[in-house]
């Protein structure tokens, strides 16, 4: 039995003490009649006697804290107890031990044979202290013989739909409880409010809902599972907005034909991306702001540009990353380019040649896209999309001209990156397209 | 079928043996004196007359003596049944004891034995600290030694043969206030039970235990006075509903841990008491061995109720505080369900 810790009333003027120090700390023992804190009343500062013998088990107001007279503010356990002993906020516990359910040795047994987790039974010991005893153990057994049994799906609907399962009796007498039981009870008004969405969770539809069956119930690859958590993540933690302009490609068109002419065999031809990728380092060395990591509180900008590029593979988007690419030339890109999308392709990617990007390009452009949405790979803070280039009519000092416009889109998280700082990377990046030349500047 | 106090049916256990065996002899402080008492507790009473002096041996105020005497004579072939008027003296012989008679088995390679019994009364009887103590677990600590400790007059017969026919020295702890001594040796608060003794020859082997009462709630361990102690406590659990399981081990070395285990697994719950000081009692030893080998089994924390780490008080009422009571016994099962 724990004895409690109270506040003398040793002020005659104040409600209130403030407790100096602790003379001992939770697991000491403690002896009757020992000091156990001191306490400044208006007056003085005055010992307080431990009114029990055994292990001071809890200390419920630190030194400095103000407390009430006669409030508790700790307490004193029979040796025996210690095992119930819980440091304040558990800091001095290693992890391991915070949160720690106290059970006997033979209600853990019990619940190891009988696979009965464990935390569903935290609240409910009636041992000592609140230990989990056998008892406990056979208890909850016993209400689990006489609740029927619910399968996990409808497990998994009823916590979707807010059915109380208590609530639910299931078609078939004895029976579990199953999907169609939860959906009943959804129609019964039971789980109300219910999303209408409630019976399309991913499992096969049963021939009872025809309406919602599936084709195909597809296992997601492990890459696939990655692009969905991390298309969530970037979904639920950025503030995306994406800016879309076009440019003027003529100029580069023509550059690139010079250059693929003069290129000697078994070189690698650069692609339009691989002449952004090197367009863009250039505006981000002038727009360090877009070359950064963001984690929702630490802003990190790179000297360096480590160029992620999306590629399409057979099992979904991959991302590698050139590094350094603000220091090659279009030649190493294209070549680094074509090993990685070699690679990546190939299935035969390090996972190291995955990470590490600050900026990421993506380009839709050869699958007739001209504008979209990017979304931003954290801890990433812009993405820009390449759409395709295509012959339009344009007026140029007056005449209609045909040009070659290509769409850009660009996503930047508003988090760090508002929107006139976007657009002028956007427009820097823009002149660099329209006027390659420049490139010298 | 005989009804005996425990004092009668260890003086009849002695006559058998004396009668069956010649090799045996008794040898002690005042145990066979014309007007004595029969030893300090009586058990002795009347047999100088039956088997002469020669072998109801009364020797000087000189426990070292009785121990020389008794090993000595064990050693050469002879089986004698020793005793000191208080377990306390035991610690004046314990060099013969500890060094002599439990390793000389061991030490000659099992050409001697030393088949001795040295009977000692314990328990805490307003005699002060020095003639009070209950010393059993400073000798279940040395190998060589057997220990017994009979509650009841079917065992004290039954385990004092037992341990005259046994060729390793033999410690008989017998409780002052079981003997049912009579006359002027009566003990004031004795609880003196008197039991039922077959009129036939039987033994009580040594090492086994026996469950005096049987329950399912918690398992209580307890020999001697307290075994009564914790049968009373059982009692009144038993009022509230909670039905203890007592347990008398007889023997403390070699324990019948088996049947503690058996007991433990089925109640989940452990109590053990003893008279003797708390710290490293055999209630700490039976504790070790139920947290080693029923671990998975324990719903509870094991507890023990001893007396405190103080020497047995002189003071009446500080003795009656000091020896664990059956309200204390009654707190521990139920600081534990």
């Amino acid at each position: 039995m724990t004895v409690d810790i109270l506040v003398p009333p040793l002020s005659q003027t104040a409600d209130t003490l403030v407790i100096v120090a602790w003379l001992k700390q939770v697991g000491d023992p403690v002896t009757k009649g020992e000091i156990l804190f001191t306490v400044e009343t208006d007056k003085a500062v005055l010992e307080v006697e431990s009114p029990a013998s055994g292990i001071l088990s809890a200390v419920l107001a630190e030194a400095g804290a103000e407390v009430k007279v006669k409030s508790i503010i700790g307490g004193i356990a029979e040796p025996g107890e210690v095992l119930m002993v819980v440091e304040p906020g558990g800091e001095t516990l290693p992890p391991e031990r915070q949160n720690r359910l106290f059970a006997s040795p033979r209600a853990r047994q019990l619940t190891l044979l009988k696979g009965v987790p464990l935390a569903d039974l935290q609240g409910k010991g009636t041992g000592p202290g609140g230990l989990i005893v056998a008892r406990d153990v056979a208890a909850y057994l016993e209400a689990q013989r006489a609740s029927p049994k619910v399968t996990p799906l409808a497990r998994r609907m009823a916590e979707t739909a807010g059915v109380d399962l208590s609530q639910v009796v299931p078609a078939k007498p004895g029976g579990a409880i199953t999907k169609a039981d939860i959906q009943s009870s959804v129609n019964e008004g039971l789980g109300a409010p219910v999303p209408p969405s409630i019976p399309a969770i991913s499992e096969p539809a049963s021939p009872q809902t025809p309406a919602i069956s599936a084709a195909q119930v597809v296992r997601l690859s492990p890459t696939r599972a990655t692009i969905a958590r991390r298309m969530t993540q970037s979904h639920q933690t950025t503030a995306p907005v994406t800016y879309q302009r076009e440019a003027d490609t003529t100029r580069l068109v023509k550059l690139r034909k010079r250059i693929l002419k003069k290129l000697t065999e078994g070189t690698i031809r650069p692609t339009y991306t691989d002449f952004l990728v090197y367009m863009t380092c250039r505006a981000l060395a002038r727009h360090p702001a877009l070359n950064a990591t963001f984690d929702g509180e630490r802003l990190e900008l790179y000297e360096s540009v480590h160029m992620s590029m999306a590629v399409d593979s057979e099992r979904g988007l991959i991302v590698p990353v050139i590094r350094e690419a603000d220091s090659k030339g279009i030649a190493d890109i294209a070549w680094e380019r074509s090993r990685l999308v070699e690679q990546v392709l190939g299935g035969t990617i390090d996972p190291d040649g995955l990470v590490g990007g600050t900026f990421t390009i993506t380009n839709l452009g050869t699958l007739g896209i001209d504008h979209f949405t990017p979304i931003i790979n954290p801890p990433q803070v812009a993405i820009l999309g390449v759409g395709r280039i295509r012959e339009v009519p344009a007026i140029r000092k007056g005449k209609i001209r045909t040009r070659k416009m290509l769409g850009l889109s660009l996503t930047c998280d508003h988090r760090v990156i508002d929107g006139a700082p976007a657009a002028r990377f956007l427009q820097e990046l823009c002149s660099l397209i329209e006027n390659p030349d420049l490139i010298w500047l | 079928m005989a009804q005996m106090t425990i004092a009668e049916a260890l003086r009849q256990a002695i006559r058998e043996e004396m009668i069956r065996d010649e090799r045996v002899f008794c040898v002690g402080e005042d145990i066979g004196i014309e007007g004595g008492f029969g030893g300090a507790f009586t058990v002795t009473l009347g047999l100088s007359n039956e088997f002469g002096h020669d072998r109801i041996l009364d020797t000087p105020i000189s426990e070292t003596a009785i121990a020389g005497v008794a090993i000595g004579a064990a050693v050469a072939g002879m089986r004698p049944i020793a005793d000191v008027q208080y377990g306390d003296f035991l610690f004046c012989m314990m060099d013969q004891l500890a060094n002599q008679a439990a390793k000389l088995r061991y030490m000659s390679g099992g050409t001697l034995s030393v088949p001795m019994v040295m009977r000692a009364p314990v328990g805490a009887t307003a005699r002060g600290s020095q003639h009070a103590q209950s010393p059993e677990a400073f000798f279940t600590h040395i190998p060589g030694l057997k220990v017994v400790a009979p509650a009841t007059a079917y065992d004290a017969k039954g385990l004092l043969k037992s341990a005259v026919r046994d060729d390793n020295p033999v410690l008989v702890f017998e409780h002052k206030l079981l003997y049912g001594s009579k006359g002027a040796r009566s003990e004031k608060g004795a609880l003196s039970p008197v039991g039922d003794v077959p009129d036939e020859e039987y033994l009580v082997p040594i090492g086994e235990g026996v469950v005096r009462r049987p329950g399912k709630d918690v398992t209580i361990v307890a020999t001697l006075l307290m075994l009564y102690r914790a049968l009373g406590a059982a009692e009144t659990l038993s009022q509230q509903g909670i039905e203890a399981e007592v347990i008398d081990p007889r023997t403390l070395v070699p324990l019948d841990k088996e049947l503690i285990l058996a007991s433990v697994r089925k109640t989940g719950r452990l109590v053990i008491v003893e008279e003797d000081n708390l710290t490293n009692g055999w209630g700490a030893e039976i504790a070790a061995i139920v947290a080693d080998d029923a671990f998975v089994w324990l719903d509870a924390p094991i507890k023990r109720v001893a007396a405190p780490d103080v020497p047995p008080p002189f003071a009446p009422p500080l003795e009656r505080e000091y020896v664990p009571s059956e309200q204390k016994i009654v707190d521990a099962v139920l600081s534990i369900l």
